[in-house]
Protein backbone atom coordinates (compact mmCIF):
# COMPACT_ATOMS: atom_id res chain seq x y z
CA UNK A 1 0.00 0.00 0.00
CA UNK A 2 3.14 2.21 0.77
CA UNK A 3 3.52 2.61 -3.16
CA UNK A 4 3.48 6.30 -3.30
CA UNK A 5 5.01 7.94 -0.59
CA UNK A 6 3.77 10.35 1.86
CA UNK A 7 6.20 12.43 1.76
CA UNK A 8 5.60 13.19 -2.12
CA UNK A 9 1.97 13.45 -1.38
CA UNK A 10 2.27 15.90 1.11
CA UNK A 11 4.58 17.77 -1.16
CA UNK A 12 1.74 17.76 -3.93
CA UNK A 13 -1.12 18.77 -1.30
CA UNK A 14 1.67 22.00 -0.73
CA UNK A 15 2.00 23.26 -3.92
CA UNK A 16 -1.90 22.75 -4.31
CA UNK A 17 -2.47 24.78 -1.07
CA UNK A 18 -0.56 27.39 -3.08
CA UNK A 19 -2.52 27.13 -6.26
CA UNK A 20 -5.70 27.53 -4.38
CA UNK A 21 -4.56 30.68 -2.73
CA UNK A 22 -3.34 32.19 -5.93
CA UNK A 23 -6.75 31.32 -7.81
CA UNK A 24 -8.42 32.36 -4.58
CA UNK A 25 -6.58 35.84 -4.84
CA UNK A 26 -6.87 36.81 -8.41
CA UNK A 27 -11.38 35.78 -8.18
CA UNK A 28 -11.47 38.21 -5.72
CA UNK A 29 -9.81 40.78 -7.43
CA UNK A 30 -12.09 39.89 -10.60
CA UNK A 31 -14.59 40.11 -8.22
CA UNK A 32 -14.09 43.65 -7.37
CA UNK A 33 -12.78 45.20 -10.40
CA UNK A 34 -15.75 43.53 -11.95
CA UNK A 35 -17.88 45.82 -9.39
CA UNK A 36 -16.20 48.73 -10.96
CA UNK A 37 -16.33 47.57 -14.56
CA UNK A 38 -20.54 47.18 -13.74
CA UNK A 39 -20.41 50.62 -12.19
CA UNK A 40 -18.60 52.09 -14.93
CA UNK A 41 -21.32 50.59 -18.08
CA UNK A 42 -24.10 52.11 -16.03
CA UNK A 43 -22.32 55.93 -16.18
CA UNK A 44 -21.13 55.84 -19.34
CA UNK A 45 -25.07 55.63 -20.54
CA UNK A 46 -26.67 58.20 -20.18
CA UNK A 47 -24.10 60.36 -22.52
CA UNK A 48 -24.86 58.00 -25.38
CA UNK A 49 -28.52 58.00 -24.96
CA UNK A 50 -28.54 61.83 -25.31
CA UNK A 51 -26.30 61.33 -28.13
CA UNK A 52 -28.36 58.75 -29.53
CA UNK A 53 -31.89 61.00 -29.30
CA UNK A 54 -29.94 63.92 -30.92
CA UNK A 55 -29.32 62.27 -33.98
CA UNK A 56 -32.32 60.75 -34.21
CA UNK A 57 -34.28 64.22 -33.61
CA UNK A 58 -32.29 65.41 -36.45
CA UNK A 59 -32.78 62.38 -39.10
CA UNK A 60 -36.48 62.58 -38.67
CA UNK A 61 -36.79 66.29 -38.94
CA UNK A 62 -34.89 66.76 -41.61
CA UNK A 63 -36.00 63.82 -43.47
CA UNK A 64 -32.77 64.06 -45.51
CA UNK A 65 -31.56 60.61 -47.10
CA UNK A 66 -28.52 62.02 -48.74
CA UNK A 67 -26.72 62.42 -45.13
CA UNK A 68 -24.01 61.26 -44.70
CA UNK A 69 -22.97 57.81 -43.01
CA UNK A 70 -26.43 56.31 -44.08
CA UNK A 71 -25.27 54.37 -46.90
CA UNK A 72 -22.07 53.05 -48.25
CA UNK A 73 -19.84 55.55 -50.18
CA UNK A 74 -18.51 53.49 -52.80
CA UNK A 75 -18.72 49.02 -52.94
CA UNK A 76 -14.96 48.38 -52.57
CA UNK A 77 -16.14 45.55 -50.75
CA UNK A 78 -13.96 46.05 -48.24
CA UNK A 79 -15.13 45.69 -44.22
CA UNK A 80 -13.54 46.95 -41.56
CA UNK A 81 -14.14 45.61 -37.53
CA UNK A 82 -12.98 46.80 -34.63
CA UNK A 83 -12.36 43.99 -32.03
CA UNK A 84 -12.01 44.29 -28.24
CA UNK A 85 -10.52 41.89 -26.10
CA UNK A 86 -8.61 41.52 -22.85
CA UNK A 87 -5.08 41.91 -22.49
CA UNK A 88 -4.26 38.45 -20.26
CA UNK A 89 -5.47 35.34 -20.34
CA UNK A 90 -6.65 33.16 -17.03
CA UNK A 91 -9.99 34.23 -17.91
CA UNK A 92 -11.96 31.22 -18.93
CA UNK A 93 -12.83 31.27 -22.20
CA UNK A 94 -13.17 35.41 -22.41
CA UNK A 95 -10.23 35.72 -25.02
CA UNK A 96 -10.97 32.94 -27.36
CA UNK A 97 -14.32 32.92 -27.54
CA UNK A 98 -14.53 36.47 -29.01
CA UNK A 99 -11.60 36.03 -31.35
CA UNK A 100 -12.73 33.06 -33.23
CA UNK A 101 -16.59 33.91 -33.46
CA UNK A 102 -15.16 37.15 -35.13
CA UNK A 103 -12.47 35.51 -37.06
CA UNK A 104 -14.97 33.08 -38.27
CA UNK A 105 -17.09 35.68 -39.64
CA UNK A 106 -13.84 37.51 -41.24
CA UNK A 107 -13.13 34.41 -43.23
CA UNK A 108 -13.74 34.75 -47.24
CA UNK A 109 -14.21 38.78 -46.66
CA UNK A 110 -11.62 41.01 -47.89
CA UNK A 111 -11.45 42.81 -43.94
CA UNK A 112 -9.43 44.82 -42.00
CA UNK A 113 -8.86 44.80 -38.05
CA UNK A 114 -8.38 47.37 -35.49
CA UNK A 115 -7.86 45.05 -32.20
CA UNK A 116 -8.29 46.27 -28.77
CA UNK A 117 -6.39 44.36 -26.25
CA UNK A 118 -2.95 42.59 -26.30
CA UNK A 119 -4.83 38.91 -27.18
CA UNK A 120 -6.49 40.08 -30.11
CA UNK A 121 -3.49 42.22 -31.56
CA UNK A 122 -1.57 39.06 -30.93
CA UNK A 123 -4.28 36.63 -32.54
CA UNK A 124 -4.53 38.95 -35.86
CA UNK A 125 -0.94 39.27 -35.54
CA UNK A 126 -0.23 35.26 -35.87
CA UNK A 127 -2.80 35.04 -38.63
CA UNK A 128 -1.54 37.77 -40.51
CA UNK A 129 -4.90 39.92 -41.08
CA UNK A 130 -4.76 43.01 -42.40
CA UNK A 131 -4.49 45.31 -39.42
CA UNK A 132 -5.36 49.36 -39.20
CA UNK A 133 -3.09 49.72 -36.18
CA UNK A 134 -1.64 47.85 -33.50
CA UNK A 135 -1.44 51.06 -30.96
CA UNK A 136 -4.54 49.64 -28.75
CA UNK A 137 -2.79 46.24 -27.24
CA UNK A 138 -3.96 47.23 -23.50
CA UNK A 139 -7.88 47.45 -23.61
CA UNK A 140 -6.85 48.34 -19.63
CA UNK A 141 -5.48 51.26 -20.47
CA UNK A 142 -7.59 52.53 -23.31
CA UNK A 143 -9.24 55.70 -22.75
CA UNK A 144 -12.22 57.78 -23.53
CA UNK A 145 -10.09 60.02 -25.58
CA UNK A 146 -9.05 56.53 -27.32
CA UNK A 147 -12.28 56.09 -27.91
CA UNK A 148 -13.26 59.37 -29.81
CA UNK A 149 -9.59 59.18 -31.32
CA UNK A 150 -10.65 55.58 -33.18
CA UNK A 151 -13.91 56.45 -34.34
CA UNK A 152 -12.74 60.10 -35.94
CA UNK A 153 -10.26 57.97 -37.81
CA UNK A 154 -12.74 55.36 -39.15
CA UNK A 155 -15.66 57.54 -39.77
CA UNK A 156 -12.97 59.75 -41.76
CA UNK A 157 -11.67 56.38 -43.69
CA UNK A 158 -15.48 55.15 -43.74
CA UNK A 159 -15.90 58.93 -45.98
CA UNK A 160 -13.11 58.13 -47.95
CA UNK A 161 -14.87 55.47 -49.20
CA UNK A 162 -11.95 53.20 -47.55
CA UNK A 163 -14.67 50.38 -45.98
CA UNK A 164 -18.42 49.87 -46.80
CA UNK A 165 -19.36 48.73 -43.85
CA UNK A 166 -17.19 48.79 -39.99
CA UNK A 167 -18.36 46.21 -37.54
CA UNK A 168 -17.80 45.96 -33.77
CA UNK A 169 -17.24 42.67 -31.82
CA UNK A 170 -17.18 43.31 -28.28
CA UNK A 171 -18.41 40.81 -25.44
CA UNK A 172 -21.98 41.71 -24.21
CA UNK A 173 -22.06 41.34 -20.28
CA UNK A 174 -25.42 39.11 -20.13
CA UNK A 175 -25.02 38.83 -16.40
CA UNK A 176 -22.12 37.46 -13.96
CA UNK A 177 -22.48 34.08 -15.26
CA UNK A 178 -23.12 34.54 -18.97
CA UNK A 179 -21.31 36.38 -21.43
CA UNK A 180 -21.91 36.79 -25.03
CA UNK A 181 -20.18 37.89 -28.40
CA UNK A 182 -21.71 39.88 -30.48
CA UNK A 183 -21.16 41.87 -33.68
CA UNK A 184 -22.45 45.36 -34.14
CA UNK A 185 -23.47 47.59 -37.05
CA UNK A 186 -21.38 50.81 -36.77
CA UNK A 187 -21.33 52.56 -40.25
CA UNK A 188 -23.39 52.96 -42.20
CA UNK A 189 -25.86 53.94 -39.49
CA UNK A 190 -28.81 51.40 -38.93
CA UNK A 191 -31.97 52.17 -40.15
CA UNK A 192 -33.68 50.91 -36.92
CA UNK A 193 -31.68 52.16 -34.47
CA UNK A 194 -32.19 56.20 -36.54
CA UNK A 195 -35.87 55.30 -35.72
CA UNK A 196 -35.83 54.71 -32.69
CA UNK A 197 -38.71 53.65 -30.45
CA UNK A 198 -40.91 56.41 -30.21
CA UNK A 199 -41.65 57.12 -34.05
CA UNK A 200 -44.53 59.54 -32.91
CA UNK A 201 -42.18 62.56 -31.94
CA UNK A 202 -43.65 65.45 -33.52
CA UNK A 203 -41.94 67.72 -35.32
CA UNK A 204 -43.42 70.62 -33.98
CA UNK A 205 -40.63 71.32 -31.22
CA UNK A 206 -38.44 73.35 -33.26
CA UNK A 207 -35.08 73.24 -32.41
CA UNK A 208 -32.26 75.45 -33.44
CA UNK A 209 -29.01 73.65 -34.86
CA UNK A 210 -26.06 75.79 -35.01
CA UNK A 211 -24.67 76.46 -37.10
CA UNK A 212 -26.92 74.02 -39.34
CA UNK A 213 -28.30 70.65 -39.16
CA UNK A 214 -25.98 68.65 -41.57
CA UNK A 215 -22.98 69.93 -39.68
CA UNK A 216 -24.36 69.01 -36.46
CA UNK A 217 -25.25 65.92 -37.62
CA UNK A 218 -22.03 65.30 -39.22
CA UNK A 219 -20.32 66.41 -35.93
CA UNK A 220 -22.34 64.07 -33.74
CA UNK A 221 -22.00 60.60 -35.32
CA UNK A 222 -18.24 60.23 -34.66
CA UNK A 223 -19.15 61.71 -31.09
CA UNK A 224 -22.11 58.87 -30.81
CA UNK A 225 -20.04 55.60 -32.30
CA UNK A 226 -17.19 57.30 -29.88
CA UNK A 227 -19.94 56.59 -27.44
CA UNK A 228 -20.81 52.89 -28.54
CA UNK A 229 -17.20 52.17 -28.58
CA UNK A 230 -16.71 53.50 -24.93
CA UNK A 231 -19.84 51.31 -23.83
CA UNK A 232 -18.70 48.38 -25.37
CA UNK A 233 -15.41 48.14 -23.64
CA UNK A 234 -16.56 48.92 -20.33
CA UNK A 235 -19.15 46.07 -21.08
CA UNK A 236 -16.30 43.57 -22.64
CA UNK A 237 -14.00 44.49 -19.41
CA UNK A 238 -16.73 44.00 -17.06
CA UNK A 239 -17.08 40.22 -18.87
CA UNK A 240 -13.64 39.52 -18.88
CA UNK A 241 -13.65 40.00 -14.71
CA UNK A 242 -16.76 38.05 -14.64
CA UNK A 243 -15.21 35.54 -17.11
CA UNK A 244 -12.18 35.60 -15.00
CA UNK A 245 -13.90 35.11 -11.53
CA UNK A 246 -16.13 32.28 -12.68
CA UNK A 247 -12.87 30.91 -14.19
CA UNK A 248 -11.09 31.37 -11.14
CA UNK A 249 -14.18 30.16 -8.27
CA UNK A 250 -13.95 26.72 -10.25
CA UNK A 251 -9.58 26.38 -10.11
CA UNK A 252 -10.26 26.77 -6.65
CA UNK A 253 -13.39 24.53 -6.33
CA UNK A 254 -10.87 22.14 -8.03
CA UNK A 255 -8.32 22.68 -5.88
CA UNK A 256 -10.20 22.04 -2.91
CA UNK A 257 -11.16 18.54 -4.33
CA UNK A 258 -8.08 17.62 -5.51
CA UNK A 259 -6.65 18.41 -1.65
CA UNK A 260 -9.61 16.84 -0.38
CA UNK A 261 -8.60 13.73 -2.50
CA UNK A 262 -4.97 13.61 -1.83
CA UNK A 263 -5.16 14.34 2.12
CA UNK A 264 -7.22 11.26 1.85
CA UNK A 265 -4.23 8.99 0.28
CA UNK A 266 -2.22 10.79 2.76
CA UNK A 267 -3.90 9.35 5.60
CA UNK A 268 -4.50 5.99 3.98
CA UNK A 269 -0.64 5.66 3.29
CA UNK A 270 0.25 6.78 6.70
CA UNK A 271 -2.43 4.49 8.17
CA UNK A 272 -0.81 1.58 5.86
CA UNK A 273 2.62 2.42 7.01
CA UNK A 274 1.63 2.72 10.56
CA UNK A 275 -0.10 -0.93 10.18
CA UNK A 276 2.86 -2.89 8.34
CA UNK A 277 5.49 -1.26 11.43
CA UNK A 278 2.97 -3.35 13.65
CA UNK A 279 2.54 -6.56 12.05
CA UNK A 280 6.70 -6.60 11.90
CA UNK A 281 6.97 -5.80 15.52
CA UNK A 282 4.49 -8.63 16.47
CA UNK A 283 5.74 -11.07 13.96
CA UNK A 284 9.55 -10.27 15.02
CA UNK A 285 8.20 -10.62 18.79
CA UNK B 1 -31.64 85.28 -10.92
CA UNK B 2 -33.95 82.78 -12.53
CA UNK B 3 -32.62 79.12 -13.10
CA UNK B 4 -32.73 76.12 -15.38
CA UNK B 5 -32.24 73.06 -14.74
CA UNK B 6 -28.09 71.89 -16.08
CA UNK B 7 -27.09 68.39 -16.26
CA UNK B 8 -23.50 67.83 -17.12
CA UNK B 9 -22.60 64.15 -18.60
CA UNK B 10 -19.81 62.76 -19.67
CA UNK B 11 -19.11 59.23 -20.77
CA UNK B 12 -17.71 58.79 -17.23
CA UNK B 13 -20.87 59.68 -15.59
CA UNK B 14 -23.19 62.48 -13.80
CA UNK B 15 -20.78 65.33 -13.46
CA UNK B 16 -23.15 67.81 -12.44
CA UNK B 17 -27.54 68.10 -11.89
CA UNK B 18 -28.96 70.85 -10.70
CA UNK B 19 -30.61 74.69 -11.42
CA UNK B 20 -27.99 77.18 -13.14
CA UNK B 21 -28.16 80.93 -13.66
CA UNK B 22 -26.28 80.78 -16.95
CA UNK B 23 -23.89 78.90 -18.90
CA UNK B 24 -21.24 80.29 -21.45
CA UNK B 25 -19.82 77.32 -23.50
CA UNK B 26 -17.32 76.88 -26.39
CA UNK B 27 -19.36 75.91 -29.72
CA UNK B 28 -17.54 74.63 -32.65
CA UNK B 29 -19.20 78.15 -33.90
CA UNK B 30 -18.17 80.65 -31.17
CA UNK B 31 -19.03 80.93 -27.69
CA UNK B 32 -22.52 80.03 -27.13
CA UNK B 33 -24.07 81.78 -23.80
CA UNK B 34 -27.65 80.49 -22.48
CA UNK B 35 -29.66 81.64 -19.78
CA UNK B 36 -33.19 80.80 -18.48
CA UNK B 37 -36.01 81.06 -21.23
CA UNK B 38 -33.29 80.08 -24.10
CA UNK B 39 -34.90 78.97 -27.25
CA UNK B 40 -34.26 74.92 -28.08
CA UNK B 41 -30.98 74.61 -29.43
CA UNK B 42 -28.57 72.12 -30.25
CA UNK B 43 -25.25 73.07 -31.07
CA UNK B 44 -21.80 70.68 -31.04
CA UNK B 45 -18.98 71.80 -28.59
CA UNK B 46 -15.68 72.82 -29.97
CA UNK B 47 -12.36 72.92 -27.39
CA UNK B 48 -12.53 75.85 -24.73
CA UNK B 49 -13.53 76.77 -21.32
CA UNK B 50 -16.68 77.05 -20.17
CA UNK B 51 -18.17 78.68 -17.12
CA UNK B 52 -21.07 77.37 -15.18
CA UNK B 53 -23.05 80.38 -12.98
CA UNK B 54 -25.19 78.70 -10.19
CA UNK B 55 -26.04 80.67 -6.33
CA UNK B 56 -23.09 79.24 -5.60
CA UNK B 57 -20.79 81.35 -7.69
CA UNK B 58 -19.08 80.83 -10.79
CA UNK B 59 -17.06 78.02 -11.80
CA UNK B 60 -14.51 76.97 -14.88
CA UNK B 61 -13.81 74.38 -16.58
CA UNK B 62 -11.91 72.60 -19.72
CA UNK B 63 -14.68 71.71 -21.89
CA UNK B 64 -13.98 69.35 -25.01
CA UNK B 65 -16.05 67.74 -27.95
CA UNK B 66 -19.60 66.42 -27.55
CA UNK B 67 -22.64 68.95 -27.57
CA UNK B 68 -24.76 71.33 -25.64
CA UNK B 69 -28.94 71.21 -26.21
CA UNK B 70 -31.82 72.91 -24.65
CA UNK B 71 -35.09 71.29 -25.22
CA UNK B 72 -38.36 72.66 -23.63
CA UNK B 73 -35.80 74.84 -20.88
CA UNK B 74 -33.87 72.04 -19.85
CA UNK B 75 -29.98 72.14 -20.49
CA UNK B 76 -27.69 69.35 -21.29
CA UNK B 77 -24.38 69.63 -21.46
CA UNK B 78 -22.77 66.38 -23.11
CA UNK B 79 -19.09 66.96 -23.63
CA UNK B 80 -16.65 63.75 -23.92
CA UNK B 81 -14.49 65.69 -21.39
CA UNK B 82 -15.13 68.22 -19.00
CA UNK B 83 -12.78 69.13 -15.82
CA UNK B 84 -13.33 71.57 -13.50
CA UNK B 85 -10.46 74.29 -13.34
CA UNK B 86 -9.54 73.23 -9.88
CA UNK B 87 -9.51 69.69 -10.61
CA UNK B 88 -7.09 69.60 -13.67
CA UNK B 89 -3.49 68.53 -12.72
CA UNK B 90 -1.80 71.10 -14.53
CA UNK B 91 1.89 69.50 -14.42
CA UNK B 92 0.10 66.50 -16.57
CA UNK B 93 -1.40 68.93 -18.74
CA UNK B 94 2.38 70.49 -19.56
CA UNK B 95 4.12 67.26 -19.83
CA UNK B 96 1.35 66.29 -22.41
CA UNK B 97 1.83 69.40 -24.12
CA UNK B 98 5.40 69.06 -24.29
CA UNK B 99 5.43 65.28 -25.49
CA UNK B 100 2.97 67.15 -27.99
CA UNK B 101 5.12 69.75 -29.47
CA UNK B 102 8.01 67.42 -29.70
CA UNK B 103 5.93 64.86 -31.87
CA UNK B 104 4.86 67.94 -33.99
CA UNK B 105 8.83 68.87 -34.16
CA UNK B 106 9.65 65.06 -35.45
CA UNK B 107 9.56 65.38 -39.05
CA UNK B 108 10.05 61.44 -39.32
CA UNK B 109 6.23 61.76 -37.62
CA UNK B 110 3.22 60.48 -40.41
CA UNK B 111 0.35 62.50 -40.93
CA UNK B 112 -1.17 60.69 -38.71
CA UNK B 113 0.77 61.02 -35.77
CA UNK B 114 1.24 64.48 -36.74
CA UNK B 115 -2.50 65.25 -36.66
CA UNK B 116 -3.04 63.03 -33.09
CA UNK B 117 -0.22 65.03 -31.92
CA UNK B 118 -1.66 68.10 -32.84
CA UNK B 119 -5.08 67.43 -31.28
CA UNK B 120 -3.59 66.59 -28.35
CA UNK B 121 -1.44 70.24 -28.27
CA UNK B 122 -4.74 71.55 -28.52
CA UNK B 123 -6.47 69.92 -25.53
CA UNK B 124 -2.95 70.01 -23.30
CA UNK B 125 -3.19 74.15 -24.18
CA UNK B 126 -6.97 74.35 -23.10
CA UNK B 127 -6.32 72.42 -20.13
CA UNK B 128 -3.65 74.38 -19.32
CA UNK B 129 -5.48 78.08 -19.73
CA UNK B 130 -8.27 76.92 -17.95
CA UNK B 131 -5.89 75.92 -14.83
CA UNK B 132 -3.89 78.73 -15.06
CA UNK B 133 -6.26 81.30 -14.77
CA UNK B 134 -7.93 79.71 -12.08
CA UNK B 135 -4.57 79.83 -10.36
CA UNK B 136 -3.91 83.15 -10.88
CA UNK B 137 -7.55 85.02 -9.89
CA UNK B 138 -8.96 82.36 -7.24
CA UNK B 139 -12.83 82.50 -7.12
CA UNK B 140 -12.95 83.27 -10.78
Amino acid sequence: MAGVSTKEIKSRIRSMESTKQITKAMEMVAASKLRRAQMKITESRPYFEIILSTIQDIVRSTGDESLPYLLPAKTTGRVAYVVIAGDRGLAGGYNSNILKYCYQEMKGKDAAVLPIGKKAVEFFHARGTDLISDDYDEAENVSVGDCFTISKQLCRAYLRGEYDKIYLGFTRFVSVLSQQPVFLQLLPLEEAILQGENTETPKDHDILYEPDPVSVYRAMVPEYLGGILYGALCESRASEQAARRTAMDSATQNAEDMIADLSLKFNQARQAAITQEITEIVAGS
Amino acid sequence: MTTFPLKIVTPDGLIYDGPAEEVVVRTTSGDLGIMAGHTNCVAPLGMGRAMILTSEGRRYAACIGGMISVLHGEVSLVPTTFEWSDKIDLKRAMTAEERARKMLENKDSSKKEARLAEARLRRALVRRSVAEQAQSRPGM
